[in-house]
């Protein structure tokens, strides 16, 4: 049970090329920390610098008070799952688990137990026999968990722990992490690309994009207020549908202009564009599939030709051409007309909005949310 | 779906003649070892008869008894470490110490290396050290070279090791084999990056990470190259030859060329030789026959 602390951490690979620039990060006693981000973003090589894998180029690592940056991962308190599960082929479930513990030179009796009770709580314990080939891929992961559970440690890392796995199986696995984690409270550190993992499993998640973090926040918090268009559309699926326009100084207050649509923002926007004394600024508007709603047309609604409609049974992804821009519309069924639950026909003339207080306002130079 | 079926359940005529060449195959590989075998126990007559004897009409022993009475030399001869002294065993037929140091021979030959090969082979795959591209493409090349070019080198280095006409000189020659090395940096190629990580961060120090989890997983390598540097040293007639003079200190093979040199035409003397030198080299065989095809066929079946 510890804190972990990453101030100012750097990876720079034979003096070129920066894999991590100045990571800061505090993680809580037992707080779940996901990192996530497209590959290559450099969220592997900072767990693997906190786990030791890695040398730090720059910066310090606490875990705890201690500063780890020249400590053997052994002596790091920390475990870890690897993508592959990496399970020692010639072993035995009991003693891959075993392993570690047998190193430490710990008493017998003491190592029967805790590879026991780890068995028991990963529901392998009828498998201990067994080498890993006779193991499903499931199964395996759940060796390798057990591996990590049985040191106790202060902190749990795991890497890409699902990726190997069939979609069907990643979900079952992805709701035993999350009851294994009430089980252990410990610290966790996991690194996934996926965000329906990090939204699930972090009580924080870390998104990161070509070595910078883009944005730290609970998951409420990066889905409602993303940071930048990068976070925007890496959580969220479908992907936020963006569009370009303008915001216009009106009188008092400030109107939005899209692809011909006019609409009122709300009076939080306004205040935040006052206070950057804006009168008129080019910005990218930015809305969820799922917080755009079909209308009467109107001076407030877009219009829009239909491509594609999927039906997904309790909703229907409608991509649709507006202006040339591509968009994507998540309707849940019941609000259909009944002559299109099964579909709506290819070219389909609709009109659609969306609520103000949804919508996400973009610098289109910096990215940047100006609305924050 | 049909067509495998067909090929999986029903005599093809491929399948018959590849059946056909692999029996021809066989019998033409295992002729001359029948043809010593029972030839060994032929008499001269029969050895020497113009029209083969296939089978003997008699069976004798006078060709091993000749073997084993021609010469004679001590069991062993062991010197002790720092002094000029040997302690030597009890006087036995000469052939029977060509096999003990022929077995010796090949059995230091085979463990040194595929210590010493093991080690390398997995620090060349799995390590980053300053010089490893440079130090692999040396052993490559070293692999390239036929034996007669390091010839006379390797005889002044033995020299001046003070091991000519020892076991010695024909030994470790084979130990710095490059052919091992680059066998088991392939296969230890195979072993995943994230194992050893796993095993670093369980706490397993350099040593132990090689021996508990390398070891294991590269064992079928070590098996094909325990035979493969049991029969390279067993077979080096040609370095046993330059490196052995003394009547104790042959090998098996130098020792029946030694009598076939005494008495030219004295078949079944050889014949019995060969015989007797092919027993421990089959056995090895035998038994290590699964890690023979393993080595073998090694790259081509992976998983």
């Amino acid at each position: 049970m510890a804190t972990v602390t990453l101030k100012g951490i750097k990876k720079v690979y034979d003096n070129k090329v920066t894999a991590v620039h100045d990571f800061d990060l505090e993680i809580a006693d037992k707080e779940f920390i996901v990192l996530v981000g497209p590959s290559g973003c450099g969220k592997s090589t900072t767990l693997r610098m906190v786990a030791g894998l890695e040398d730090i180029s720059a910066g310090d690592l606490y875990i705890g008070d201690r500063r780890v940056n020249d400590v053997e991962p052994k002596d790091r308190d920390i475990a870890m799952v690897f993508q592959s599960y990496a399970l020692y082929p010639h072993m035995t479930v009991y003693d891959n688990m075993a392993f570690a513990l047998k190193l430490r030179k710990m008493p017998k009796d003491e190592i029967d137990r805790r590879v026991k009770e780890a068995a028991a709580i990963l529901d392998i314990t009828q498998y201990l026999d067994r080498k890993p080939k006779a193991l499903s891929g499931g199964q395996r992961q759940r060796v390798a968990i057990g591996r990590a559970i049985v040191r106790e440690p202060q902190v749990f890392l795991m890497d890409e722990p699902l990726s190997n796995l069939d979609a069907k199986l990643r979900n079952q696995m992805r709701a035993e992490i999350i009851k294994l984690r009430q089980r252990i409270d410990t610290t966790f550190i996991y690194v996934t690309h996926d965000q329906t993992e990090a939204m699930t499993l972090g009580d924080r998640i870390v998104i990161m994009k070509d070595g910078f973090i883009q944005q730290i926040g609970t998951p409420q918090e990066v889905f409602d207020e993303p940071t930048n268009m990068f976070v925007a559309g890496f959580i969220g699926t479908p992907q936020m549908n963006f569009f370009d326009g303008k915001v216009v100084k009106k009188g008092d207050g400030y109107e939005l202009h899209t692809h011909g649509a006019v609409m009122e923002l709300t009076k939080a926007a306004q205040e935040k564009l006052k206070a950057q004394n804006i009168t008129e600024k080019d910005v990218t508007v930015g809305i969820r599939p799922e917080h755009v709603h079909l209308a009467e047309a109107s001076k407030a609604t877009l219009g829009a030709k239909v491509d594609v409609s999927e039906m997904m049974g309790s909703e229907i992804y409608l991509h649709v051409d507006a202006d040339g821009k591509d968009v994507v519309l998540r309707i849940p069924s019941t609000e259909l007309p009944s002559e299109w639950r099964a579909g709506i026909p290819y070219g389909t003339q609709i009109a659609f909005t969306f609520p103000p207080e949804l919508l996400h306002l973009f610098d289109p130079e910096t990215e940047k949310n100006i609305l924050l | 779906m049909n067509n495998l079926n067909h090929g999986v359940h029903h005599t093809t005529p491929y399948k018959v003649i590849s059946v056909i060449i692999l029996l021809v195959m066989a019998f033409l590989f295992l002729f001359p070892l029948y043809w010593i075998v029972t030839g060994s126990f032929k008499t001269m007559k029969e050895i020497n008869s113009t029209t083969p004897a296939w089978w003997p009409s008699e069976w004798v022993l006078t060709n091993y008894e000749k073997l084993f009475s021609r010469r004679s030399a001590p069991l062993f001869s062991i010197p002790i470490p720092f002094t000029d002294e040997v302690v030597t065993g009890p006087t036995v037929p000469a052939a029977i110490r060509w096999l003990i140091n022929t077995v010796w021979m090949a059995v230091a030959s085979m463990v040194l290396t595929c210590i010493t090969a093991t080690m390398a082979g997995y620090s060349l795959a799995k390590k980053r050290f300053v010089g490893r591209g440079l130090v692999f493409t040396l052993i490559v090349c070293a692999m390239a070279l036929p034996k007669q070019v390091i010839l006379i080198p390797l005889i002044r280095e033995m020299n001046a090791l003070k091991l000519y006409d020892k076991m010695g000189a024909v030994i470790f020659p084979i130990v710095g084999w490059p052919f091992g090395v680059f066998l088991m940096k392939q296969f230890s190629e195979g072993i995943p990056g994230e194992m050893l990580e796993a095993a670093r961060i369980d706490g397993a120090s350099e040593a132990k990470t090689f021996l508990r989890i390398v070891v294991p997983l590269v064992k079928p390598g070590v098996g094909a190259l325990a035979i493969f540097t049991f029969i390279n040293s067993w077979n080096d007639y040609f370095m046993q030859l330059i490196m052995l003079s003394s009547t104790s200190n042959l090998t098996i093979s130098l020792g029946i060329a030694q009598l076939q040199a005494e008495l030219s035409t004295d078949y079944g003397l050889i014949m019995a030789g060969a015989a007797l030198a092919a027993v421990p080299i089959l056995t090895v065989f035998i038994i290590f026959q699964k890690y023979f095809t393993q080595g073998i066929t090694m790259g081509a079946v992976k998983g």
